[in-house]
């Protein structure tokens, strides 16, 4: 959650009338656990991770520490490898075929998309809670234009323009306005399913598209459909941007501690307005692959990937750099959770299997974190 | 036959790690009567205080009687039921609740018979206690939009309140730090009162003259021990201030030459009002260590904010030409600042962070290389640093959360001594940090100011601005009201020109 920004709390000094000494020290916790545990911090086992990797640290534990079976960073790889072998034993005639893997990969590539693009105002610490409807819009947009007669690149491009504007009023409210991002994109999730059914006059629409629109989202390379490839591209563009870009680090600073990096220099507001344009830019470029992928458009596409997509982040976030939210862990995430999903349907799983596992994948993972948080 | 005394402290002492912050002290005071308890930072005033509410545990052996009553130590709440009640420095109200709320908080609600809360008893009560105190105000606004002064007066109202068993004792902890002086006289008026009632007053100030010009007596603590209990009547202020500060000050001598001030200032600050400073002037030479000391409420705890722009402020701040506006921190960095700011969990460090990326936070584009941060530099240069200075561990990969006090602080030393800061600001550079610590940070402050950066440090540790400052601003009311030079300088001179009358020549 975002906190105010404002008059930094330093202006008055604690340490008045008390002597200064070690006992003082608000810091008498080295180990980081009596810090404020927010959803995605709650994971931190980042710690133990580090002492794992440095054995020289002269810390007392460090060395019976060796090998823990808690959650640790790569867990979700192993999860991932045990649920393909159970699934490999348990159905192999269908689950273990290269087709199912390239629909696994295909069918994930949107949420995956929208996953990556709310990375960016998590990390800033706000939340956008609109991607599902800007991606919506986008997808309606996509397909009215079309309707009405405009060339399909003419059309992404303006559902993009009209996502990415979206995203600035998001910016104006939080920042200008200093309203709290969770209300102001949850207010503007609503204007945006109103917006999707004035586009689409209420109806779904299904004629209209250009059929060489419709053929980029469904061509198959190397037997998978475009947009997963689409989708690594985006992941590419992010991940650069957040490892290797300064960007990056004041994302996470404005995230972390919004006065220690206003103190910093940081221009935390720029930061924040920017994730969440970046937030909705990518939710319409992720909308308008949506919309060559199905070629329909109504008002319910978009909210349906809000929970899927906020669960992957989470999750991802006990993964790779635990207690943050990150692009490599979060794309594990969402194909740990389709391959779960995608091997219980096939053994005969009913289909309400898919939420029920998505759900209870996110809290015990995040509950184990915290365990192994706490534990270090 | 003496009557029950209202307070009574018997053999109390309080030892945090090694540190004796408070030895075998006896308090003991009489009903209607209000006491003044003084001293200079560190020397037990806030400890004790603590261990009144309930907030520390003292040592073992230790013994508190309130109207003959022991009182269970260690426990919050304890001494309330007892009557003995606290107005902290703080107020301890709830911004967002009205008065209503924040008065019924810790005594429950009066109610209807539904049950419900009736809002109605609830407000006229209010009013009335409020009116008692002499203060009349709409009771359902938030606390956050009243003035301080009728914020005062709710946390006072609080403690008195009649819904409890009747007070006898009443903790003031710096009551008047942020009050404007009219204020004050209408405070003290509502204090007399309730000493007129019976109840005995502890009062904890730093001012003085609120001293002579309220209290009946005075308790005198240094070093965390009992110096004195007297009548105020016969002490006069150099008196008290010798007593706080265990010998009697000469007269300064004539202000020494203003030797090493030749060059030009790099940092020029002109009638800068920022929260309660009222025209601040200042200019530093690079190479210069200038100390800025001040009791709290004196305009110290803002000055550093000030200068960097990080609160709201009006005049002028340049560093070496260039004007640091406010609300621009960014441009403050670009233009040479640097501000290692007080209360570093809150306004300087990344716990969760690595301390690589804790030190690089500041111009990370230092380490693009085609276009891309290169990790590997960043590794290098950040690690160059921390052995610099002597980060334990000094290994840039682990989070900041797992060092200790002292090691924090010198990582958010090396974010800045990487820019190589035209001037320095260090709020409370060694809050919270171990001996060793301290020494070394005293060294690296040195060190900077020998490699010809300005140095400014705001301090309430007086030793350590004895050691580093070559000149001290001393700031009164939000005005510098003195300043010492070396060789005049020492921890007894700055306390006392931060409390008493001005004595130096004010520059």
């Amino acid at each position: 959650m975002r906190h105010e920004t404002g008059t930094p709390g330093g202006t008055r000094s604690a340490g008045d009338d008390t002597p200064s000494g070690p006992a003082l020290d608000p810091v008498v916790n080295p180990t980081g656990s009596g810090v404020h545990l927010s959803p995605a911090e709650a994971a931190n086992p980042a710690l133990e991770a580090d002492l794992a990797v440095q054995p020289e640290v002269e810390e007392p534990g460090a060395a019976k520490r060796g090998f823990s079976l808690g959650l640790d960073r790569f867990s979700g790889l192993y999860v991932w490898a045990l649920l393909i072998i159970v699934f490999a034993i348990w159905v192999p005639d269908t689950f273990l075929t290269v087709n199912n893997a390239t629909i696994i990969a295909g069918n994930e590539a949107i949420t995956a998309m929208l996953a990556l693009g709310i990375i960016i105002p998590l990390a800033a610490g706000v939340f956008d809670l609109s991607f599902a409807g800007v991606a919506g819009l986008s997808v309606a947009v996509t397909a009215w234009a079309q309707v009405e007669g405009f060339n399909p690149i003419l059309a992404a491009i303006f559902a993009i323009a009209v996502s990415t504007l979206v995203g600035a009023i998001n910016g104006f409210v939080v920042v200008g306005l200093k309203v709290s991002s969770f209300i102001a994109t949850l207010g503007m999730s609503s204007l945006l399913l109103a917006a999707t059914w004035w586009v689409t006059d209420g109806k779904q629409i299904v004629s209209g598209f250009s059929e060489g629109f419709l053929d980029l989202g469904n061509t198959r390379v190397l037997g998978i459909p475009l947009p997963f490839y689409a989708m690594l591209l985006l992941a590419a563009v992010i991940y650069i941007l957040i490892e290797y870009l300064p960007v990056g680090r004041y994302l996470y600073a404005s995230g972390g501690n919004p006065v220690a990096a206003r103190l910093a220099g940081v221009r935390v507001d720029r930061i924040v307005f920017g994730s969440l344009v970046a937030s909705s830019l990518i939710a319409g470029i992720a909308g308008v692959v949506l919309a060559a992928r199905i070629g329909t458009a109504s008002p319910d596409i978009g909210p349906s990937y809000l929970l899927p997509a906020f669960s992957a982040v989470f999750l991802g976030s006990t993964q790779i750099k635990p207690g943050r939210v990150n692009v490599i862990g979060t794309l594990i995430a969402i194909y740990l959770l389709a391959t779960g999903v995608k091997g219980l349907q096939l053994a005969g799983a009913p289909s309400y299997t898919d939420d029920l596992f998505n759900g209870l994948a996110l809290i015990i993972a995040v509950a184990l974190a915290a365990r192994s948080a706490r534990k270090v | 036959m003496s009557p029950t005394p209202a307070l009574e402290v018997r053999g109390l002492s309080k030892t945090f790690t090694g540190q004796r912050a408070l030895v075998g002290v006896d308090l003991e005071l009489q009903p209607g009567e209000i006491r003044a308890l003084v001293g200079q930072n560190g020397c037990g005033k806030s400890t004790m205080i603590k261990v009144l509410a309930g907030y520390h545990d003292p040592d073992p052996g230790a013994e508190v009687l309130v109207d003959g009553q022991p009182l269970a130590l260690g426990t919050a709440g304890a001494g309330d039921h007892a009557g003995l009640r606290f107005v902290h420095q703080d107020l301890g109200l709830v911004p967002t609740l009205d008065a209503c709320d924040n008065l019924a908080m810790g005594h429950g609600y009066e109610r209807n018979r539904m049950r419900l809360i009736s809002w109605r008893r609830e407000q006229r009560l209010a009013r009335e206690t409020l009116r008692d105190l002499g203060y009349d105000f709409d009771v359902r606004q938030p606390t956050s939009h009243l003035v301080i002064s009728q914020r005062t007066a709710i946390a006072l109202a609080r403690a008195l309140s009649p819904r409890s068993t009747p007070p006898r004792v009443l903790v003031l902890d710096e009551p008047t730090a942020n009050l404007p002086a009219t204020e004050i006289e209408r405070l003290f008026e509502v204090v007399r009162s309730v000493r007129d009632r019976g109840v005995a007053v502890l009062f904890v100030s730093h001012h003085l003259d609120e001293v002579f010009g309220l209290c009946d007596t005075v308790t005198v603590l240094r070093d965390g021990r009992h110096v004195i209990t007297r009548p105020v009547e016969g002490l006069d202020e150099d008196a008290l201030i010798a007593l706080m500060i265990g010998r009697t000050l000469e007269d300064f001598p004539a202000q020494a030459e203003t030797v090493g001030e030749a060059g030009e200032p790099v940092l020029r600050v002109r009638d800068v009002h920022s929260g309660v400073l009222a025209g601040v002037d200042l200019d530093v030479r690079p190479g210069e260590i200038v100390g800025v000391a001040g009791i709290t409420g004196s305009g110290r705890e803002e000055i550093a904010l000030a200068l960097f722009g990080g609160v709201p402020r009006t005049g002028t701040v340049t560093v070496a030409g260039r004007e640091i506006e406010e609300h621009r921190p960014d441009r403050a960095v670009a233009a040479g600042l640097a501000l290692v700011p007080a209360e570093r969990h809150a306004n300087a460090a990344f716990l969760e962070s690595t301390l690589r990326e804790n030190v690089s936070i500041v111009n990370p584009g230092a380490f693009l290389s085609r276009g891309l941060l290169s990790r590997r530099r960043e590794v290098s240069e950040v690690t160059t640093w921390l052995q610099k200075l002597k980060v334990r561990p000094p290994h840039p990969e682990r989070a900041l959360a797992t060092l200790s006090g002292g090691n924090q602080q010198k990582v958010m030393l090396a974010r800045w001594m990487r820019q190589k800061p035209t001037v320095l600001v260090l709020d409370e550079p060694t809050q919270g940090v171990d001996v060793g610590a301290k020494a070394d940070i005293h060294v690296l402050v040195e060190e900077a100011a020998a490699q010809g950066a300005a140095v400014v440090i705001v301090s309430t540790d007086h030793s350590e601005l004895t050691r580093l400052a070559e000149r001290v601003v001393v700031l009164r009311n939000g005005r510098v009201a003195d300043v010492l030079r070396r060789p005049n300088i020492d921890p007894d001179r700055i306390t006392a020109a931060t409390i008493g009358q001005s004595k130096g020549v004010a520059a």
